[in-house]
């Protein structure tokens, strides 16, 4: 393995006596794309957190090009030319995009940091990721999340990486974007760089890789180039065990007048520049998607409905009432009631330094309440309930949420807001970042509420989910519908061409 | 042996700990110039904790806004125009007219910050500083009447069972925050709100009215103690409430709550209001001048943070 450009031997880390890795050797070599897989907790971010410096081993010893190597900070790490772009994003929202890009080397003049010279490097970084409509000098809070991780790529890309990790860095993009981050990786393979990748999508991994590695409870299961093994084999490898079919099958559609009660019609709803004219109706016992290119509408059309914007306008008709809920507060109470599970989990779904528990409740207080005090007998039912529902893995619900995997974390959300009973319930990109065996999970349990009557909008950037698993598919543009799809009718050919707004019909 | 405790208990037991240890010091000191032990009297103590109670009720209202990551600044001048007002109004309508006054501040934060969304920081200062324009402006034409109703008098000084009302009074004002903290959905609202607002918000948890809430809790926490202190010293003045701020904050802040929010524990307030008080009186009986005391009081302070954040870092 001297053609190695990073070697592993042996390599053990624990934490407080539990296994990340164990015993793990691993080699990557020049020039090629590596992809890892494993599910969450198989230790994949535990491995590139050693090589990157973040992390010390327990045992063992690293080689960069053949040579033994510790790095005791990220700092050595990226010295010594490898790069890491962690799935959370790194970049501080109130600075400008130039500066977060060259936010550890600034270029200096006279000891200051020059700021012309700053922009122009960033221009030339984000041409390179062709992301030229990106202004440098815009704050990164005003980016989209997609637009963000782009710029996260031109910053990793601006340090000179020997070694480039992309932690989960195409789980918030959209298919351009990701296009454009193919062909780069393509180059810098070209130019002998090596390139691993982490990432829960099958078909980017299949595009990209031409090599896989899979992970599994800490230990290094097994190498080998693209195209040895299906992708069933390769699932199997990864959870130990066999996969019944990805998505749950769907009920053969209904003629309208057996469909069930519409809980949710919207027309022409406006909200600012961002939603033009909005028609959306939503019945028991169906899941929506939304679909379209990142950053269309489809988050603030959720938080519309979720009581979150104000100013919007627009004739409604939820659950009987002629009006938007005024708050999320008044949106989850009354007769209809409506469940957001917004995009970002860390930031917006969870308390993250707050105990499982209590996370799970920050819903439901009124549910668990006799007259104003809680019952703590009460609570700790629903908690247990909930839990065993999704079936959450979890030491004890006393420990904070942020000791949870991310699947876990997300199973929290979700929990949390099936404890309020909603009717409608509304889902942002809910398998972003998470292991296929949970994605499954979560597929099934949305078809499972949608059979107990609820209704489900669901906003995903991944088609795929869009065509396993929603009866009807809206696909936005520009703040408005520009295609509605039912059924058979939908297929990635005809999601991809409305999200561009190319006036495909089916000839 | 090695005994595990739970991150959020330990700065409790660290504070705990040092209590102890500021009383072994100061008796050891008396004992060695005066022969006598008077820290551990019964007496002595339930006279510290009696002078003691003031500062508690103020650091349990002001316990509630840090735990939103917030800061009251206007306690000082919220208890003294509290407790001016009372004695102004005087007779049976005193109490109400404190915590009428109390409300009214605390309405008027909570709307700040809330709603008009300004730091805490500068709000509360502001608050504080118009409110002291108001007492000078009210005592600057004429005297008002400032003596103690009989009420303040009998809240503050009196004693039953052996045991001064003062005390029982904060014991009232910490049963009822330490079950609203736990056991009551605003409660856990402070929590959440403070812990991560957004995610708290997109629970469906009103959260600008849990702000509100507990500003205006602070705010009536501190006329109360405005108003048991104007019994204490038979009189409002201007200036009673200035003592008060900083060892409110300390208190707290030694008592485990976390300064940024989200976390803390009613029982580490308690501890930390003991620490300070007790810190105090040792110091006082030391004949320690003014300058050591200060130089003393800040060092622990910053001493005993420094240890939690220790623990924080190599917990996490």
């Amino acid at each position: 393995m001297s053609d190695a450009i990073v070697e592993y031997r042996g390599i053990s880390k624990f934490f407080a006596g539990i296994r990340a890795l164990e015993d793990v050797d691993f080699a990557c070599r020049p020039g090629s794309i590596h992809a890892i897989l494993g599910e969450n907790g198989a230790g994949k971010s535990t491995l590139i957190k050693i090589m990157a410096g973040v992390l010390q081993p327990d045992a063992g010893q690293m080689l960069l090009e053949g040579k033994p190597v510790t790095f005791p900070t990220p700092q050595a790490a990226n010295d010594a030319g490898i790069v890491c772009m962690f799935q959370e994003l790194s970049l501080v929202p109130d600075l400008s995009v130039a500066d977060n890009i060259s936010i550890s080397k600034p270029p200096r003049r006279f000891g200051l940091i020059d700021r012309r010279a700053q922009v122009a490097r960033a221009e030339e970084l984000l041409a390179q990721v062709r992301c030229e409509d990106i202004d440098p000098n815009a704050l990164v809070r005003e980016l989209s999340l997609s637009r963000r991780q782009m710029v996260e790529i031109a910053k990793a890309i601006g340090r000179d990486p020997k070694v480039l990790i992309l932690d989960e860095a195409t789980s918030a993009l959209t298919s351009r974007d990701v296009q454009t981050v193919y062909d780069l990786l393509a180059e810098l393979k070209a130019k002998g760089i090596a390139s691993l990748f982490i990432s829960h999508r099958m078909h980017e991994v299949d595009a990209l890789c031409d090599t896989l590695s899979v992970f599994r409870n800490g230990q290094h299961i097994e190498t080998f180039a693209k195209g040895e093994k299906s992708e069933r084999e390769i699932v199997r490898l990864m959870i130990g065990r066999d996969v019944e079919a990805q998505f749950p099958p769907k009920p053969a559609p209904k003629p309208v007048e057996e469909r069930g009660e519409e809980l949710l019609s919207v027309r022409g709803l406006k909200w600012g520049n961002r939603l033009n004219g909005i028609d959306l109706s939503l019945r028991r016992g169906e899941i929506v998607g939304l679909g379209g290119l990142d950053g269309q509408g489809q988050k603030e059309l959720l938080l519309a409905l979720f009581g979150v914007l104000r100013d919007v306008e627009g004739e409604f008709l939820i659950g009987g009432r002629k009006r938007l809920a005024s708050s999320p507060a008044a949106a989850k109470s009354g007769r209809t009631r409506i469940a957001l599970v917004p995009e970002d989990r860390k930031t917006e779904g969870l308390m993250l330094g707050m105990p499982i528990a209590d996370n799970l409740l920050a819903a439901s207080f009124s549910k668990i309440s006799r007259g104003p005090l809680i019952d703590p007998l009460l609570a700790r039912k629903a908690v247990d309930e909930e839990i065993e529902r999704l079936r959450i893995k979890i030491g004890s619900s006393a420990d904070p949420v942020m000791t949870l995997s991310g699947g876990n974390q997300q199973k929290v959300v979700i929990a949390k807001w099936l404890m309020t009973d909603p009717d409608i319930i509304l889902l942002n990109d809910p398998t972003r970042g998470i292991d296929v065996g949970t994605k499954q999970e979560i597929y099934r349990l949305m078809r499972e509420l949608a059979n107990e009557g609820k209704a489900i909008l669901f906003y995903s950037s991944d088609y795929a989910e869009l065509i396993g698993c929603c009866d009807r598919v809206s696909v936005l543009y520009a703040g408005r519908v520009v295609s509605e799809q039912e059924g058979d009718a939908i297929t990635e050919e005809s999601l991809v061409a409305a999200s561009l707004n190319i006036g495909i019909e089916a000839a | 042996m090695r005994i595990s405790i739970a991150p959020e208990n330990r700065p409790i037991v660290i504070a705990s700990l040092f209590v102890v240890v500021i009383l072994l010091a100061g008796t050891a000191y008396t004992l060695s110039t005066a022969g006598s032990a008077p820290l551990l009297s019964p007496n002595y103590l339930l006279q510290q904790l009696q002078t003691g109670s003031f500062l508690g009720i103020c650091a349990a209202g002001m316990m509630m806004v840090i735990l939103l990551g917030q800061i009251d600044l206007s306690i000082p001048w919220t208890l003294t125009a509290a407790a001016m007002t009372a004695t102004a109004v005087g007779g049976d309508m005193a109490l109400p007219t404190a915590l009428g006054v109390g409300i009214a501040v605390g309405l008027l934060n909570g709307f700040g910050v809330a709603y008009l969304r300004i730091p805490s920081m500068i709000f509360t200062l502001g608050v504080d500083t118009v409110l002291r324009g108001l007492m000078v402006a009210q005592t600057g034409g004429f005297a008002p009447q400032d003596t103690a109703t009989p009420l303040m008098l009998f809240l503050a000084k009196d004693k039953v069972l052996g045991i001064p009302v003062a005390i029982f009074v904060w014991a009232g004002v910490s049963a009822i925050i330490a079950l609203m903290l736990t056991r009551t959905g605003f409660g856990r609202s402070l929590y959440a709100t403070g812990s991560r607002e957004g995610a708290a918000y997109l629970s469906g948890i009103r959260t600008k009215w849990v702000i509100v809430g507990a500003f205006v809790i602070s705010s009536v926490c501190a006329a109360t103690a405005g108003f048991l202190l104007t019994g204490y010293s038979a009189k409002a003045y201007q200036g009673m409430g200035n003592a008060f701020l900083l060892p409110a904050i300390a208190a707290v802040v030694l008592g485990g709550t976390h300064i940024l929010g989200g976390k803390g524990r009613y029982t580490g307030t308690l501890i930390g209001v003991v620490l300070i008080v007790l810190l105090n009186s040792v110091l006082s009986i030391m004949q320690m001048p003014e300058a050591g005391r200060q130089i003393i009081y800040g060092s622990v302070i910053i001493t005993m943070l420094l240890v939690y954040g220790r623990n924080q870092r190599v917990t996490s």
